[in-house]
């Protein structure tokens, strides 16, 4: 019973007593029974704004000590990606010639690895969310969600820029290639930072109480995802048995859908959403519940 | 007003379980200063984060219908690889303030000069706590809460302080944890006594240091 108590009247950071300025310009001093406040569409309204304040000033921070300290840092953003696609592209044309299942190399890579980054690079960043914004979590309204969410929304924001650029770069250097359905690429990658931001959540959250799981994380996420994952190569291109291991990847499954619906010129049997979407949403669920059962302990754990 | 209402908090620790607030209803009333007294680790620091909501009381209410400012104390608010100057815009987005308003104030009041675009690990505690107490009053909150740090910095930037403190009484009170009775008969009204677990209000400033003397020799 206690437990509910706190949660609902000491406001849990956004909660609606902690609404600051916003429900604070709303309640009346001296109001005759605020005891009895039940919970109002104000309050919400107030919770919203602050929780949007505080993700804008987070990203705003983040931005900064990213991008901000060294005038390359931007760049770098596009850099990697490009070295990446232009290296095991000019390796893949070497061995095989110029193409991939008849789709043009280039923008089948970039369709490959910037979706992959989604993935991989905000994993990663989530893992030290909460870490590197421990003394900004002092502030009340400030929450490790707040931490996790602006960081997802940066990343994201940045790399789908940055498939965008290169997919315009590709185009205008010579690459002929017409995007069959520009939405259903935007869903897959969207899938894709879910799938980051889900098991992000367990990391940020799981690293500060157990340290090893950081290490842990990367040995398999790293070489062994990206090279799974189907980012240069198509599951039909892979002989079974050794496709069907692969198709275990819900990574994988994800890229052939992006494929798919990227290129008029592939269709892929393999790609399951049934399968892919199940994996999205489970994991977001269970980095979500994992968030919420160990955030206080993240904390402290610091 | 701040009012908690049968607000309990406690920790475990290796020695078993302390009971820092037991079943604790308390009414802060507006417009005065109120300081908190008790002795070493009665849980000042923790009541005063409960009041700030920077820490979950394990059970009851606490209820503000006013702008509280975050705990301002040692620790605590500001990441120490941003500039002050990031840090200061980074409050004032948070709470909705405007940004530049903040920064201008905040660069002026705390006299930091050219280590206002430093970042704050190189700052002395005294430094940090000029800027903590320059930022929170740029946020024009109608309720401060202190901890210890009046103690912090030279004694003409506290007067400083005390004085730009004095000008907004009106609209802004304080709520001022400490040990050190002179601090708290030089910025408060009223006075509570946090020991065992239960607090208590005393209107009367000296009746407050009187008891306060009582429990302290008891204790010794």
């Amino acid at each position: 019973m206690s437990r509910e108590v706190s949660l609902e009247s000491t406001g849990e950071g956004q909660g609606f007593d902690s609404g600051m300025g916003a429900s604070a310009a709303e309640a009346q001093p001296g109001d005759a029974s605020p005891l009895e406040k039940s919970i109002e569409w104000s309050d919400i309204k107030g919770a919203l704004v602050t929780q949007s304040r505080v993700i804008h000033a987070l990203i705003m921070r983040e931005t900064l000590s990213r991008y901000g300290d060294h005038k390359l840092g931007f760049l770098w953003a596009i850099l990697e990606p490009l070295l990446m696609v232009t290296m095991i592209a000019s390796v893949v044309s070497l061995m095989r010639g110029n193409s991939s299942e008849s789709m043009p190399l280039v923008p089948f890579m970039i369709t490959g690895f910037v979706p992959f980054f989604m993935f991989r690079n905000t994993m990663n960043q989530l893992k030290n969310a909460v870490a590197s914004n421990r003394r900004l979590l002092g502030f009340p309204q400030v929450t490790t969600f707040d931490a996790i969410v602006a960081r997802v929304l940066l990343e994201g924001g940045v790399l789908l820029s940055v498939f965008v650029f290169m997919l315009s770069m590709a185009y205008l250097i010579g690459f002929e290639f017409r995007v069959e359905n520009p939405l259903g690429v935007l869903v897959v990658c969207l899938c894709l930072l879910l799938l980051g931001t889900g098991i992000g959540f367990v990391l940020a959250t799981l690293i500060p109480v157990m340290p090893s799981v950081g290490q842990v994380s990367s040995l398999i996420f790293g070489r062994p995802m990206m090279v799974t994952s189907g980012l240069f190569f198509t599951a039909e291109s892979v002989p079974e048995p050794f496709r069907g291991w692969l198709l275990y990847n819900p990574i994988l499954h994800l890229m052939e859908l992006m494929r798919s619906y990227f290129f008029y010129e592939f269709e892929s049997p393999h790609g399951s959403w049934f399968y892919a979407g199940s994996w999205v949403v489970g994991t977001f669920t269970f980095g979500l519940l994992i968030h919420q059962a160990l955030r206080r302990r993240a904390i402290v754990g610091l | 007003m701040i009012r908690l209402q049968n607000v309990s908090k406690r920790y475990k620790t290796a020695a078993g379980i302390r009971t820092i607030l037991d079943d604790v209803s308390i009414t802060f009333p507006k417009g005065h200063s109120v300081g908190i007294l008790g002795m070493n680790g009665a849980g000042k620091s923790t009541l005063i984060r409960i009041i700030g909501d920077a820490e979950p009381a394990d059970s009851g209410r606490i209820i503000r219908d006013c702008k509280v400012s975050w705990p301002l104390g040692f620790t605590g608010g500001f990441q120490s690889n941003m500039t002050a100057r990031e840090n200061a815009r980074f409050v004032a987005r948070i709470y909705g303030e405007s940004t530049d308003y903040v920064e201008q104030f905040t660069e002026e009041f705390a006299e930091l000069g050219k280590y206002f675009d430093v970042p704050l690990r190189s700052y002395s505690a005294g430094m940090r706590g000029r800027f903590a107490f320059s930022v929170s009053l740029a946020c024009n909150f109608e309720y401060y809460l202190v901890d210890e740090a009046l103690e912090t910095g030279d004694a003409r930037y506290r007067e400083k302080f005390r004085r730009a403190f004095e000008e907004r009484r009106e609209q802004a009170s304080m709520i001022l944890v400490s040990h050190n009775e002179q601090t708290i008969r030089r910025n408060c009204d009223m006075a509570a006594i946090l020991y065992d677990g239960k607090i208590e209000m005393y209107d009367d400033l000296k009746e407050a240091m009187r008891f306060y003397k009582l429990l302290q020799t008891r204790a010794a």
